[in-house]
Parts: C-alpha cells; sequence; structure tokens
C-alpha cells in the first residue's frame, strides 16, 4: 500500500521549488547561467554537455574542451571521465596525478625525483596543478549549500573539494541539488556552524561565490570575468 | 601610540586647486558617487531584511570594540592552533619589516596584493618595492592607480576619477614596458582582457599574496575576505604564502555576529546583497590540500587605532569601509578623493585621517572639507555620527591654537562686532562703502579676502542702499516727530 505525501511534506515540496526558483532568478540576474533539470541522472548529465557549450564555446561545437573536475563520491555515479570521453573532451579528476596522490597523502616525491628535497618538489606540483587549472576551459563542483536570496553558492576546500576548479579555469560550472537551497546568507552560515560543530573546524577556506567575477572599475560600467572565471553557471537537479 | 600615515603630498591649496581644475575627473567623480548612492538606497528598499541585519550589526560591532583586547587574544589563540601565525603591528614600520622578514626565510620576489585600505595606510607597497620585491596590484582599480603612480581616489572604486580614455593611455604604456600586445580599443572589454592577461601572470609567478581584511571572526581565527573581481580569492590561493593585513578594529566575536555584518559592505557600498566573492580563511592549506597557501600570517595593524578606544572617537572604528559617506557628501563630489591627501576620503577620511596620523598632519580636512550637511550621518550604515566628529576635532583645533592668526582674528572681531545692534550696523555701513569698487551692473564682482573667493563662482547681490533698520527709522521719524 502506498501511502499519500501528507499536507506537510506536499507544502515543503512547494516550498522547495520556490527556494529554487528565487536562487536561479537571483543567479540569473548577476550575470550567471542557469539550468533547472528535473528528469534525473541522464537528464543532469546531457544538460552538463550542454552547459559547457554555451559557457565554453558560446555554443558552439567545443571541440576540444579541457574539463577540471572534483572527484567527489557524489560525482561518482554521473560518470563523467565516460561522459566527457563521448565528447572528445579531456576529463582531469581533481585531485589529480600519481604526484597529486602523494602530496595529498602526506608524502613526497623526493625518492622517485631522486635528489629534490620533499617541500620543493610538494611546491613544483603545486605550480602545474595551478599551470594545469589556468589552461582548462571547465571547472566543475559541486556545492556545500546555495542561497535563494543572493544567488550564492558555498564551496568548502577540502583534500578533495580543492579551490583551483572553481577559480582558474574559464569557466566554472556547480551542481546544485534542490535541497542544498537554502533561503539566506545567514541560514547557510547556520549550515556551515553545523559543519564546523562536527569538524571541530571551520574548512580551511569556504568560498561564497554570487555569479561570474565582477569589476565596475573603468568608469562605473560593469566588466564581468576579470579575475575568476568569465562565466559561471549552475544546474540544479538530482542525480 | 598615535599613529604613522604617509604625507599628504602637495598642501590643501595645492591639491584644492588641482581638483577644481580638472574637470573630466569631477564629472567622473559625480557620477559615479551619485550612482553608487542611488543603488544603495534601491538596495535597502528591496530588500527590507538587509535592513535588519544592519541595525544588529551596529550593535555587534560596538560590543565587539568595547572588548577588542580580549578577541584580538581569543582571535591569536585560534589562528595560531591551525598553523597560522600572528604578529601584532603598531606602525607601518612594524609591518614592513615583519613582511620582508617573510619573504627573505621564503625565497619571495613577486608579490601580488589584493585591494586592502590597511596596507595603503602604511606604505606597504613603497616599503616592500624600496626592498626590492615586485609588487603588483591586483584590483582593477587599484591596478590602474599603481599604473598612473596616484593614490586611490575612492574606498571602494579607487580608479572612478579615470576616464577609459585614460585607462587605455596607461595600459598602452604598461605593454610598451611588457613588450605585449596593447588593449585593442577603449571598450571595458577590452580594456579587461588586457588586464586579465597581464595580471593572471603576475598571479601565476608570484610568491606570496598579501590581502587586507574585511572582519576576523575571534571565535575560530578566521578571516573574512570580500571581493567583486575574485582577485581576493586569487591572491589567498594561489602563492605559497598569504599574509593577510587587517586593522585591529576588524574583529568580531561570533559567527552569528559575522551573519548579521556579512552582507553590509555590499549594501551599502554597491547596492549588491552579497558580493561577488566572499571568502572565509582559517589557517592555512591543511595535510592533505593540494592548494591554498602552505603558510599563512596574520598582522594586526594597530596604527593609532588601540588610543581611540575608550574616547569619544570610538565608534569611528565600527566602520566597514562601504565608501557610503563618500557618495553622498558635496565636498567629495565636488573635489574628488585624492584633493583629501589622505587614502581615507569623504567624510570618513576627515575624521580618521587626523585620528590616525595626527592632528597635525590634516589639520585641513576637519576644518575646510565639511559643510556640516549631515548626509553622511544619514548614510553611514553603521550609525557612526561622522558630522559630530569632525566638530570635535574641530574644536581641538581652537583650543590647541592651530587655526592660523588671520582667523583668529577675523573670527575675534566678527564675533565682538556683532554681538551688538551698534556693532553689527556699523560694519553693514563699512561694507557699503567697501562693496562700490567691487559692483558692476548691480552684482557683486570680485572682493577682497575670503569674500573674493565667495563671489568668484557666485553673483551675489550687493548690500541695499538702505538697511531695513535705517528705511524703518526714517519711515517712523515723522510720526514721532508730529
Amino acid at each position: 500500500m502506498t501511502r499519500k505525501p501528507s499536507a506537510g511534506s506536499l507544502a515543503e515540496a512547494s516550498g522547495r521549488d520556490a527556494l529554487v526558483a528565487e536562487f536561479v532568478e537571483s543567479w540569473r540576474g548577476l550575470e550567471g547561467d542557469a539550468w533547472i533539470v528535473r528528469g534525473g541522472r541522464d537528464e543532469v548529465r546531457r544538460t552538463i554537455v550542454e552547459a559547457a557549450r554555451i559557457m565554453v564555446e558560446d555554443g558552439g561545437p567545443a571541440t576540444s574542451c579541457r574539463v577540471l573536475a572534483w572527484s567527489t563520491a557524489d560525482l561518482a555515479s554521473l560518470d563523467l571521465p565516460g561522459l566527457l570521453a563521448q565528447q572528445g573532451w579531456e576529463h582531469v579528476p581533481w585531485p589529480t596525478g600519481a604526484r597529486a596522490g602523494e602530496a595529498a597523502a602526506g608524502t613526497n616525491g623526493a625518492a622517485a625525483a631522486g635528489d629534490v628535497p620533499g617541500a620543493e618538489e610538494v611546491t613544483r606540483t603545486q605550480a602545474e596543478l595551478v599551470t594545469l587549472a589556468a589552461a582548462s576551459d571547465l571547472g566543475i563542483t559541486t556545492c556545500a549549500w546555495a542561497v535563494a536570496e543572493t544567488g550564492t553558492i558555498a564551496l568548502y576546500a577540502t583534500p578533495a573539494t580543492g579551490r583551483l576548479p572553481s577559480l582558474l579555469p574559464t569557466a566554472h560550472l556547480a551542481l546544485v541539488r534542490p535541497s542544498q537551497v537554502v533561503r539566506t546568507v545567514p541560514d547557510g552560515l547556520r549550515l556551515l556552524a553545523e559543519y564546523m560543530a562536527r569538524e571541530g573546524d571551520p574548512p580551511s577556506a569556504v568560498n561564497l561565490v554570487s555569479g561570474p567575477s565582477r569589476s565596475a572599475d573603468i568608469e562605473g560600467d560593469l566588466a564581468v570575468g576579470v579575475h575568476g572565471p568569465r562565466r559561471a553557471g549552475v544546474i540544479i537537479g538530482e542525480w | 601610540m598615535p599613529g604613522e600615515l604617509p604625507p599628504a603630498g602637495a598642501t590643501w591649496s595645492e591639491r584644492r586647486r588641482r581638483a577644481l581644475a580638472d574637470p573630466a575627473m569631477r564629472a567622473a567623480v559625480a557620477k559615479s558617487t551619485r550612482s553608487l548612492a542611488a543603488k544603495k538606497e534601491a538596495a535597502f528598499a528591496a530588500y527590507p531584511a538587509g535592513e535588519t541585519m544592519r541595525t544588529r550589526a551596529v550593535i555587534a560591532r560596538r560590543s565587539s570594540l568595547a572588548r577588542v583586547d580580549a578577541l584580538l587574544d581569543e582571535l591569536t589563540r585560534r589562528v595560531e592552533a591551525r598553523g597560522g601565525h600572528v604578529s601584532r603591528a603598531a606602525g607601518p614600520a612594524d609591518v614592513g619589516r615583519y613582511v620582508l622578514d617573510v619573504a627573505r626565510r621564503r625565497g619571495v620576489g613577486r608579490v601580488v596584493k589584493s585591494k586592502s585600505m590597511a596596507t595603503e595606510e602604511i606604505g606597504l607597497n613603497e616599503q616592500l618595492e624600496t626592498a626590492g620585491l615586485h609588487v603588483r596590484e591586483t584590483d582593477l582599480g587599484e591596478y590602474i592607480i599603481q599604473l598612473a603612480g596616484e593614490r586611490p581616489a575612492h574606498i571602494l572604486v579607487p580608479a572612478s576619477h579615470k576616464t577609459r580614455q585614460q585607462v587605455r593611455a596607461l595600459f598602452d604604456e604598461e605593454a610598451a614596458r611588457c613588450a605585449v600586445d596593447p588593449p585593442t580599443g577603449d571598450a571595458t572589454p577590452e580594456l579587461t582582457v588586457f588586464a586579465r592577461r597581464q595580471l593572471r601572470e603576475d598571479f601565476l609567478a608570484a610568491d606570496m599574496g598579501i590581502s587586507g581584511g574585511n572582519f576576523l571572526v575571534a571565535e575560530t581565527g578566521t578571516l573574512v575576505l570580500i571581493t567583486n573581481e575574485g582577485n581576493g580569492r586569487m591572491t589567498t590561493s594561489l602563492p605559497r604564502v598569504h599574509i593577510a593585513v587587517v586593522g585591529i578594529d576588524k574583529i568580531v566575536a561570533t559567527w552569528a555576529d559575522l551573519a548579521d555584518l556579512l552582507q553590509q559592505p555590499a549594501l551599502s557600498g554597491t547596492g549588491q546583497r552579497l558580493s561577488t566573492y566572499t571568502t572565509f580563511i582559517t589557517g592555512p592549506r591543511r595535510e592533505g590540500e593540494l592548494d591554498g597557501p602552505e603558510e599563512f600570517h596574520l598582522v594586526l595593524l594597530d596604527n593609532g587605532r588601540h588610543e581611540l578606544l575608550g574616547t569619544e572617537f570610538v565608534d569611528i572604528l565600527a566602520c566597514i569601509r562601504c565608501g557610503a559617506c563618500l557618495n553622498v557628501c558635496p565636498v567629495f563630489r565636488t573635489i574628488g578623493g585624492q584633493a583629501y591627501g589622505s587614502m581615507y576620503s569623504g567624510p570618513i577620511g576627515v575624521v580618521l585621517t587626523p585620528l590616525l596620523g595626527g592632528l597635525e598632519r590634516a589639520p585641513e580636512l576637519p576644518k575646510s572639507a565639511c559643510a556640516l550637511c549631515y548626509a553622511c550621518a544619514d548614510a553611514c550604515p553603521m550609525e557612526i555620527d561622522l558630522p559630530r566628529h569632525i566638530l570635535a576635532l574641530r574644536r581641538t583645533e581652537v583650543e590647541r591654537g592651530m587655526e592660523p592668526w588671520s582667523d583668529r582674528l577675523t573670527f575675534e572681531l566678527w564675533g565682538r562686532f556683532w554681538a551688538n545692534p551698534a556693532g553689527f550696523r556699523f560694519t553693514g555701513r563699512i561694507a557699503r562703502l567697501g562693496q562700490r569698487v567691487y559692483v558692476r551692473d548691480g552684482r557683486l564682482k570680485g572682493a577682497p579676502g575670503l569674500v573674493g573667493g565667495w563671489t568668484a563662482t557666485r553673483n551675489a547681490p550687493p548690500l541695499a542702499r538702505e538697511s531695513f533698520h535705517e528705511w524703518w527709522a526714517r519711515r517712523r521719524a515723522p510720526r514721532t516727530g508730529s
């Protein structure tokens, strides 16, 4: 016997839709790109390709595209490597590479690299990572929460969820689940407080991102993409 | 101990003259300030929650300032517990020494900076450049100002006094210096593309990033950095070493306090609900992280702030550097930021410059750069009573006998004559005689001394041939006689 959803959860669902709609409106108001996906995993995957085409190539063919993507367990079910390979695009997972793995494990590449001191080896790895990220067309991440009222996504820096993929590529695409959207910035900060209570610490860096990089420094004229990603997109859906 | 600010450069009369003789700058400033002020009004009107948070934030700032020492101790413990380093700096030289020590130890040659009023205040760039470091300002406006060899003209939009043609000329020169392609035109996207390309190289090559900080959260030892361009994120994520130089006034006790404050700089500064990038930094990168700085240093700058605690001026430390007071100030709108001879311009600069740098450094600001219109008091989101502070500074100047003898004599005589009707009438008769040489076509044109400045840009009517009192006396005379 199936139970009808209670009035409470219906109200909750429609409240959720309203929050998602408000978030998308705010995000678009900040010159950001947004897609709402209701069809689940496969549609999210299709939308990722569409979003990449639009944000990287302005809707063109995007024949070559280097995508730097967080490879968290949350994203595993989307099979980004397979999806991007179908398009003939390059997929770079984050964290990335053997050296990066060693750095992540707290060891260093000194043994393999001979007489290079460990600290310098790790530094060089960071320089390589920076170069790689700066030469990427698209960064794909998830987020910790999103704010409807301000059009904001929150990114926590952890070993698995680095800072560079949302910072250096030409465009940044974040996947957001509808349940992650809260109404206000203080609502979001309460979620961060819960994280701190659980982990005992805030992350080393938390970035609240509200649309693409902008400046009004030349005659008060709005310029998008001065330093950070030139385009910032969100896909809101379940996968 | 009082603080130290870089010298003003030119004299007040020279700075004022230069500003008034620059119509392009004045038009640009008038346009940008009016636009920002209108955006602020519209933002609050459409967002009642912003106002609710603002009123709570006012209280949060003041209660934090009331126990700043305890909070700084807590902050220091928290930052150090997370592997960061904390240093207290009394003034400019302390910061310079500390940064150069770190730079030497870590073999730093190239530094990128994100916009910071604190480092402007202590002339950090000059100190580092003298020691041979390459320093690059990365906020687009600050980059333009650095190329022009100027000082920021507005807390928030430092290059708002420059036209796009001037910006293009600066970029062309820089392109020639670096042997790279100049911008393809003076449209905003073309100028932006040039700056993005140049600054990217600086970011990728930098060994050290220096930032300021908008807030410090004591309970977790967290630095809060707000930018729109993303240069703050770059500066604090890419280089091996990150040093934040932050005034001790930026501290708040808890995340609950911060929640009310966080949107205020954007709401009052640019009319956004939240700046594009808000970054919370707690210590250096952690074990296992691949990016972020290996070292995090926090330099807590005093430079005259501590001395203000417990004085009538303490609420000036609640300032969040949003620039709202500049945007509504008739003096700022007329002369622009550079005429103030300080990185802090507008009403906040009129108060903060003498309080941090000493009244002797800028006696002209409280005295001459305020019309006491109270627009700034209405505009300030932190409810700082700027006009009251300006009056208090004026009073101090008089008490210390700082005004020139000619002013003292003028006001002394003025006060004496106008204290009774006979004296008042006497000055009227003198002025009527004296104005004869200056009246042309029934208008007062030109006059000696201070009055000359007044009539230079105004068409003042001359004093009437007869005062009301005289007219009244003449009319009544026959009746009393009959």
